[in-house]
């Protein structure tokens, strides 16, 4: 025990020397640029280090994979079958021309129509266009993350060691940091904000809480590694108009945020989100709901309305699928935040499934589990497009003009653009969907007597 | 992935029997896990207790799909009969309900008036004459002229068959699946 003693001490001074090193270094490359918004560049050079190592490892494998005459990319292409984009009546048309001899214009029914609705039904049960959506999308090649892991096989101890140290690198060391970052990030948060409402409302009030904002975000955003790049940047949302933007994971906000002041709207959590989030008002106005408020639609659509016809707001933030898609399509806008009658400011968000798929499948995963996820894969790179302002026009209605707002986000993304509701993640599709083709096919058949009976 | 003796043998089986790729066969059995939920077998999902089986599995899946496989173009006359029998047994199932060998005009009704239902402006009636005017036409393809007294049971497998000799229906009644073939490797 006596000898120990001036080791015992030595290794204190050690720790409490790394330990100070440590605090000084994160403060200097993270914490301090965040709060400026002024970047070293660290994380770029991370991410052409990365895709460098990715390229190594993917010409390993495919030698290793010719050597031993392994089969190595399936093509997950966009699924099994190729569809025809051919209407129902151009089928049956054509099905009945090659199944009988009679006048193809007598409007009856054949007993061949049902080839084209098999056919139909046979093919969704094989592949469909939207289940594959709430699942996160496949990698090509692998990106020595187990998860990903669909079937690359043992192929070299190289590649094995890569992975390994990679797992080290990640769990040992980035994790650690990146729950410091985070952590230190929201209790800023919860402070700063907290602090600044106690300030007088005035301009000073408005200013140190934008910055405030901006600042926890920013470090949130280098808790997660995320490697952003901004396009268009003139086209940002200004005050009174509402952004829009395709939502495929809850750090979107976190992406918009850190780029500009915006306006949450949601509902209230409890827990930890519902301290945050009641700190944030105290700072400045967001739009947070209570749970029986939520079903409303009248009243939500009264508070937005209130909240966008005061210029001095801010711009609020919704994302109207309602739910997280996997990045891959764009589905149905839900109309609400479109009949307010605001500017619309679409943002499209693309992420870079290389390095680390940001899609929550909450229906695997929970929220505490899909944050450390993400906080151990390798980063998170996106692409935000800010699209030109756009606006209701006069003789459009909800509706349109929200397909109008999710094509453009879609093209923009390269995202495949769907009618469909999100919510069919969790429901069943309603009964009108049967009911248009059965409509569509036997206004066919039957086809005058619909006129006959309107006059 | 995990390529044990058994799952390669049996997928050499099913290739044999359903005539599908090794990769196609992979393909359909994630969708087939992700309707079953992860489970071995589909359950029935008619709320009426109607169908032959209660639940199906991978195989029967398969067999299924396989009805739907284009015909290839270096089949034989036989196998191209078979083809052809097949596919026309699966719409003939289709429509025989109760499956007892017969699409009796009740059946024939209730297909034509689920594939019409939703409209609003046909009535029950005119749904209901356009089936009777349909099984009529089959009724005198298969039997010819019937004395007025002669009661006509119901179309049977060969009469289904008799009606579509000579048209090559069954080319309408594929699903053109995408060659998997797997990315050739580079350099």
């Amino acid at each position: 025990m006596f000898l120990l003693l001036p080791f015992n001490s030595l290794i204190v001074n050690l720790l409490g020397i790394s330990l100070t090193v440590l605090f000084t270094l994160l403060l200097v490359f993270i914490i301090v640029p965040a709060i400026f918004g002024v970047s070293f560049g660290i994380r770029k050079l991370y991410m052409k280090t990365l895709l460098k190592i990715f390229a190594w490892a993917t010409l390993r494998m495919e030698r290793g994979a010719k050597e031993k005459n392994h089969q190595l990319y399936k093509p997950y292409t966009n699924g099994i079958i190729a569809k025809d984009p051919t209407s129902l009546e151009e089928e049956i048309k054509e099905i009945r021309k090659s199944g009988s001899n009679k006048a193809l214009d007598t409007p009856e029914f054949e007993l061949s129509d049902i080839f084209y609705f098999c056919r139909k039904g046979m093919e969704t049960i094989m592949d469909d266009e939207v289940t594959k959506r709430f699942s996160a999308e496949e990698l090509e090649s692998w990106n020595l993350l187990s998860r990903t892991n669909y079937n690359f096989q043992y192929i070299s101890l190289r590649l094995t060691v890569l992975w390994g140290l990679g797992v080290l690198i990640r769990y040992c060391f980035l994790l650690p940091l990146r729950i410091a970052l985070a952590f230190t990030g929201v209790s800023l948060l919860v402070v700063g904000t907290t602090m600044v409402g106690y300030l007088p409302n005035g301009r000073f009030k408005e200013f140190m809480s934008k910055h405030v904002h901006l600042m926890c975000y920013r470090i949130c955003v280098r808790a997660l590694t995320a490697i952003i790049t901004y396009h268009d940047r003139e086209n940002r949302p200004r005050n009174g108009g509402i952004c829009v933007a395709n939502h495929t994971s809850p750090i979107d906000v976190i992406i918009l945020a850190s780029d500009g002041y915006y306006a949450m709207v949601g509902q209230i959590h409890g827990g930890l989100m519902g301290v945050i989030q009641k700190a944030m008002v105290k700072a400045c106005p967001h739009v947070w709901f209570e749970r029986s408020e939520v079903k409303d639609r009248h009243l939500v659509a009264e508070r937005l309305t209130e909240h966008v016809q005061d210029k001095s707001k801010l711009p609020i933030l919704i994302f109207p699928e309602g739910t997280c898609i996997n990045n891959t399509s764009v589905m149905m806008f839900k109309k609400g935040s479109f009949e307010i009658g605001a500017t619309v400011y679409p943002v499209a968000i693309k992420y870079d499934p290389q390095f680390g798929d940001a899609f929550w499948n909450s229906s695997k995963y929970g929220m505490v589990t899909y944050l450390l996820r993400m906080m151990t894969s390798w980063a998170i790179v996106c692409s935000v497009w800010y699209l030109p302002p756009m606006t209701r026009e006069a003789n459009e209605d909800a509706v349109h003009f929200a397909n109008r707002v999710k094509s453009a986000i879609a093209r923009q993304g390269g995202l495949v653009d769907l009618l469909w509701d999100g919510g069919l993640k969790r429901e069943k599709v309603k009964d009108t969907f049967k009911e248009e083709q059965q409509k569509l096919y036997s206004k066919m058949i039957v086809g005058n007597h619909e006129d006959r009976s309107r006059s | 992935m995990g390529s044990s003796q058994s799952t390669s043998e049996e997928v050499r089986e099913l290739v044999g029997k359903t005539g599908f790729s090794s990769d196609q066969i992979e393909q359909l059995h994630r969708r087939f896990k992700q309707l079953s939920g992860n489970q071995l077998t589909i359950r029935n999902l008619r709320k009426a207790p109607t169908g032959l089986a209660d639940e199906i599995n991978f195989e029967d899946f398969l067999t299924i799909m396989s009805y739907f496989r284009p015909i290839e173009t270096n089949m034989d006359e036989e196998q191209l009969e078979h083809c052809r029998k097949e596919k026309l047994r699966f719409l003939f199932h289709m429509y025989d309900s109760d499956s007892d060998g017969r699409i009796t005009l009740e059946e024939y009704r209730n297909v034509v008036e689920e594939l019409l239902s939703g409209n609003p402006h046909i009535e029950k009636e005119s749904a209901r004459s356009i089936a009777d005017g349909a099984m009529m036409e089959a009724a005198s393809v298969c039997v010819g002229q019937m004395q007025p007294d002669q009661v006509y049971e119901g179309i049977t497998f060969d009469d289904f068959l008799k009606i579509w000799q000579g048209i090559d229906i069954e080319t309408k009644m594929h699903v053109r699946f995408l060659n998997m073939e797997t990315i050739a490797l580079c350099h």
